[in-house]
């Protein structure tokens, strides 16, 4: 399996989002747009290599960005990662997911995954802006780029998962 | 009852609620204040460790993008940091003399070795290496850890003036939580007690929080008859022993009005440091006392 070669790819997207990606937001937008890139690779092995293995990998690179970045609430990520995959894995499971629908499953677990942070955070009192503040200053806003990120990696992981979970099967054709 | 026996033998939702609890006792553990674990301060410093070789290189490349639109205003940059180093080097000579007077009256009125170091600060050169992807915990991480000399609650500023507090210290590497977050009514929070440049001694204030909407300081607790105007430049006044005096916050923009409850007046306080695309920061680093800074 490529287990390992998945997590050490995760990682460095783990890197990459808090290093290289505030360096490309336009100067105006900072804090607005922010990336949750390790998310998506969470979201595309809950699609393509079952819900055990995103539960799994959410739960440790969630745990990764609590403990890196930590500043006052550990395991809000960590919740949020294991939880949304796990349940991506079990509405999909054992079903053709096409590019359409892979997307769209995409965005609604991004915008669950902001709700969940917002809502921990608003529980804990370290926030005090309502939701709709919250849904234009930077939910809808960083949604737009991880889909823009899931397009872009979309053909190479799914290839790539594919060839992992399933072997003898060659990668099939994008538009079905 | 039966119910609930069927819901606990579906094992899958059990596990979740489990799960669940687990997490939320979790949330509230960690809101404790308390020093870093050793496994935690492990995955930091090295997690940081791989950090810096991407930060920095970023910056420089877009900062070259940056550095091509700007070559016109260098100039009048250019003269305006000349007059700038003109004054300067008059204000040294003064400042010579004040400083050997003062040093003179201090020997004289018996100060203690406390009294005198209080105002002694050092600054220690760090390098960012990563913003946190999380938009209610911007956290920022430095390279510099417990090993550097760095403790928490220590200032970090930048050339323009106070960025942040260090929240977290691991051995190499340091959490830094910007001002930007502060905020009076959350349960972690600081404030910072203020004062005005040249009135050091008669105008006060204290920043709690910060304005995410308007990207602006509300700095209340006012004295009524303080003489504060517009475009006054608001420093750390050092009162609270937290932060060192004389770091620079930002510039009052309204005039004070009356508070809450009309003892006190607010006013709002525009930010002079850029909180974002930081690279290099300093860490204000006090002179050692006995006593710990509360």
């Amino acid at each position: 399996m490529t287990s390992g070669r998945l997590i050490v790819v995760m990682f460095l997207v783990f890197i990459v989002e808090g290093t290289l990606v505030p360096w490309f937001v336009p100067e105006s937008l900072t804090g607005r747009i922010i990336p949750h890139f390790s998310f998506i690779f969470v979201l595309y092995t809950a699609l393509y290599a079952g819900r055990h293995k995103a539960l799994m990998f959410g739960l440790l690179f969630g745990l990764l960005q609590d403990i890196v970045y930590f500043g006052s609430l550990l395991g809000v990520h960590s919740f949020a990662m294991g939880l949304l995959g796990y349940l991506t894995g079990l509405l999909l499971a054992k079903r053709r997911v096409t590019m359409m629908s892979a997307l769209s499953v995409i965005v609604v677990a991004c915008m669950t995954y902001e709700s969940i942070l917002y809502a921990v955070y608003r529980v804990f009192r370290f926030t005090r802006e309502s939701y709709t503040y919250a849904l234009v200053d930077h939910m809808a806003l960083s949604t737009f780029l991880q889909l823009g990120f899931a397009l872009a990696v979309y053909v190479p992981v799914r290839r790539w998962m594919e060839k992992a979970s399933h072997p003898a099967r060659k990668p099939e054709n994008e538009e079905d | 009852m039966i119910e609930l026996f069927n819901l606990m033998r579906n094992k899958r939702l059990f596990v979740l609620m489990i799960g669940l609890i687990l997490f939320i006792a979790a949330l509230g553990f960690s809101l404790r204040d308390r020093q870093l674990s050793a496994p935690e301060k492990f995955v930091n410093d090295s997690v940081a460790y791989v950090q810096q070789w991407f930060y920095k290189p970023a910056g420089y490349i877009a900062g070259l993008f940056e550095d091509i639109g700007n070559i016109r205003s260098l100039q009048r940059e250019n003269e305006q940091l000349r007059t700038t180093a003109a004054a300067y080097a008059r204000d040294k000579i003064k400042y010579n003399v004040i400083e050997k007077k003062n040093e003179y009256l201090e020997k004289a009125l018996n100060f203690t070795e406390r009294q005198r170091n209080l105002n002694d600060y050092d600054y220690l050169i760090a390098q960012v290496v990563s913003v946190s992807p999380d938009p209610y915990n911007p956290t920022i991480k430095i390279d510099l850890g417990s090993e550097n000399g760095i403790k928490e609650n220590m200032a970090v500023v930048s050339i323009d003036g106070l960025v942040g507090i260090v929240k977290k210290v691991s051995a190499f590497s340091s959490n830094v939580e910007p001002i930007t977050s502060l905020d009076e009514k959350s349960p972690s929070s600081k404030s910072i007690s203020v004062t005005v440049l040249g009135r050091e001694n008669i105008s006060f204030g204290i920043i709690g929080t910060f304005d995410h909407e308007k990207g602006r300081f509300v700095m209340n607790r006012i004295p009524e008859n303080d003489p504060m105007i517009v475009g006054d430049t608001v420093i750390t006044s050092g009162l609270g022993r937290v932060f060192p005096r004389g770091l620079v916050v930002g510039t009052v923009e309204t005039t004070p009005q009356a508070g809450d409850f009309g003892l006190t007046k607010v006013a709002s306080v525009k930010p002079l440091a850029d909180f974002n695309r930081l690279t290099e920061v300093f860490v204000v680093k006090m002179a050692e006392t006995e006593e710990e800074t509360p």
